[in-house]
């Protein structure tokens, strides 16, 4: 479990000629067992949000602390480590590398600085894709699954390293309704049941049910931070 | 997990990797044939010296090869026999004739001399008959490579060398000289042939005797032997190579065609693999956010070129062994030392890194922000 906060985090873009800020001071505090999105506009800011909690970009101004530990200013390598420690994430598109099975893009999360995966992996990955509905397609190549099961499968690659933070970008916008749900429902879970702390970033409305907290992101600042539940856990979790 | 992702890469983007095989085995199979030729060419221009049977050569002074000598007076043998250290002494003479063909047409030759009934410097493997025929005064040999050459003559067949009656009655295998056709005679009729005068040679063969100390021999050899050259055998093998390869282009000849070879490997091995990485760049940047560092990016990257770089070299080889097993026994000169394979192995490593710099960069330059979008 593991808290991450953010202090006065900013970010500019410079496009050559001039300085564009994107994100303004932000204060902003996630706690684990909460399902958070970040909602809002294209161009409002909130995957670089993400981005800047995800280790993969810096702030320009500010700071970021993961329990207590100041993340800000860490080396490339500092970062990898956290990122492959603490975190994992969940993509737009499934992001499956092509010419890995489903089982070998999945233990990638783990071997991805060296080794050999433990032998309880790989028992571990199979129970998480039979958890995600996906019994058996361990040694399928990702291009014969579905949008949603390839998504699912990137969420079995994400979970895989029991990451106290799950950060998804758009998780559910390359897939259809029904698929959207079911993703919904596993990140709900994960953030619940498991206490993890789970930030999607969603513009669809229809994932806002399953938020525990809310946040609205427009022209780089937040608008809204609402913490109501839109749906009980026991309509959500099973 | 890396290098077993590297591996599956590779399997699974099959043009790409076709490609940057090609590079690969276009090095080892270009330089490697391009190596072949050029030793078959060094045996060549040494073949007489490393096949003497002899541990030092004598010839006149000041020498730079072995087919360049001025005549040495044979009496020099007396001096050398008398040694503890000299187990014999022989005389060869070296001249050049003109060989007449069947058709009347003349071919120039190169006529070797040696002393029986030991023939020290003289054949050493013959395709048909033996060096016995030799002890026959009209008999010379040709070699089978050089048989049409000289119009396909019949073992018994008379004809002239030199306007010199002499009859083929051996068929050599393998002596052929950078200079030409070689054609083994006795001393007397090589003597008789290139017109010189008694009491003379090209060069005198030492062999030493089992338990002498070859650089103590040869110093003693030198010591009594002012007015000669006195080299190991070795010693005049190198020497004969080395000129030829510096004074007649051959060594930048090879050298050039080596050098194009290797460019267009590391062109083609760049152009693939960068086109490999550029259609990867997403999966890179999948793998920085999922938690991987630059360094295990390299390892990915690098994994790949060492499979292809094995495939390659594999496969290369396989075409270099079935060209030297096809022109083994032909006209073309081709001879592959055991030391060169190990040498093109590496060096085919590091022009495929060297190629993959370039996707190196382009694989390292990954953002992990990028996937976020």
């Amino acid at each position: 479990m593991a808290t991450l906060r953010l202090e006065k985090v900013a970010r500019d873009f410079s496009d050559g000629r001039q300085m564009r800020r994107v994100l303004f001071p932000t204060d902003l505090t996630f706690e684990p067992g909460e399902l958070i999105i970040l909602s809002g506009p294209s161009g409002s800011g909130k995957t670089t949000l993400l981005s800047i909690m995800g280790l993969v970009l810096k702030p320009s101004e500010g700071s970021l602390f993961l329990d207590d530990q100041d993340i800000t200013k860490l080396s490339d390598n500092e970062a990898a480590a956290i990122r492959l420690r603490s975190y994992g994430f969940v993509f737009q598109q499934p992001m499956l590398i092509e010419g890995l099975s489903v089982m070998e893009n999945i233990l990638l999360a783990i071997g991805i600085q060296g080794g050999r995966p433990p032998a309880t992996a790989r028992s571990k990955a199979e129970a998480l894709l039979a958890d995600l509905g996906l019994e058996g397609v361990g040694y399928f190549q990702p291009q014969l699954l579905s949008g949603g099961m390839k998504q699912r499968a990137s969420i079995a690659r994400a979970l895989i390293k029991d990451p106290a933070i799950l950060l998804c970008d758009e998780p559910t916008s390359a897939l259809d309704a029904e698929s959207g749900q079911a993703v919904m429902g596993i990140l709900k879970r994960t953030a619940v049941k498991d206490r993890r702390m789970v930030v999607a970033v969603s513009h669809d409305t229809r994932v806002f049910p399953y938020a525990d907290r809310l946040i609205k992101i427009e022209n780089g600042r937040i608008v809204a931070d609402n913490r109501e539940r839109y749906v009980s856990q026991k309509e959500i979790i099973p | 997990m890396r290098s077993r992702t590297a591996f599956r890469m590779v399997i699974h983007d099959r043009s790409t990797t076709a490609g940057s095989l090609l590079g690969v085995v276009a090095i080892v199979f270009l330089v490697g044939q391009q190596l072949s030729i050029l030793f078959g060419l060094l045996n060549y221009m040494s073949v007489l010296v490393d096949h003497s049977g002899a541990d030092a050569w004598i010839m006149s002074k000041n020498v730079r090869n072995s087919d360049a000598g001025n005549l040495i007076s044979v009496r020099y043998i007396d001096r050398l026999i008398g040694l503890k250290e000299v187990e014999w002494a022989e005389p060869v003479l070296i001249g050049n004739g003109l060989f007449r063909t069947r058709d009347g047409s003349y071919e120039s030759v190169r006529v070797v001399g040696s002393r029986r009934p030991r023939f020290a410097g003289g054949p050493w493997r013959f395709a048909q008959a033996d060096e016995r025929v030799l002890l026959d005064l009209e008999t010379v040999t040709v070699d089978r490579l050089d048989l049409s050459k000289l119009g396909n003559p019949g073992l018994e067949e008379i004809t002239e060398i030199g306007q010199r009656r002499v009859r083929l009655r051996a068929v050599t295998d393998g002596a052929r000289g950078f200079q030409g056709t070689i054609v083994f005679a006795s001393l007397e009729k090589v003597r008789e042939i290139a017109r010189l005068p008694a009491g003379s040679a090209s060069a005198i063969l030492v062999r030493f005797s089992e338990h002498s100390d070859t650089t103590d021999a040869l110093n003693k050899l030198r010591a009594i032997l002012p007015y000669c050259s006195v080299f190991s055998t070795t010693e005049l093998s190198r020497l004969t190579r080395m000129y030829y390869f510096t004074n007649t282009g051959i060594g930048g000849s090879f050298g050039f065609s080596t050098v194009i070879a290797v460019l267009i490997g590391i062109v083609i091995i760049s152009l693939t693999m960068y086109t490999s990485v550029l259609s990867r760049t997403r999966d890179f940047a999948v793998m920085r956010a999922i938690g991987a560092r630059k360094r295990d990016i390299a390892v990915v990257v690098f994994s790949q070129v060492l499979v292809i770089t094995g495939i390659g070299l594999f496969l290369g080889f396989l075409m270099l062994a079935t060209l030297l097993k096809t022109t083994g026994r032909s006209s073309i000169p081709s001879y592959f030392p055991d030391y060169v394979p190990p040498m093109l192995a590496f060096g085919t490593l590091v022009v495929s890194l060297l190629g993959s710099i370039i996707a190196l960069r382009t694989a390292l330059r990954a953002d992990p922000a990028a996937v976020f979008h």
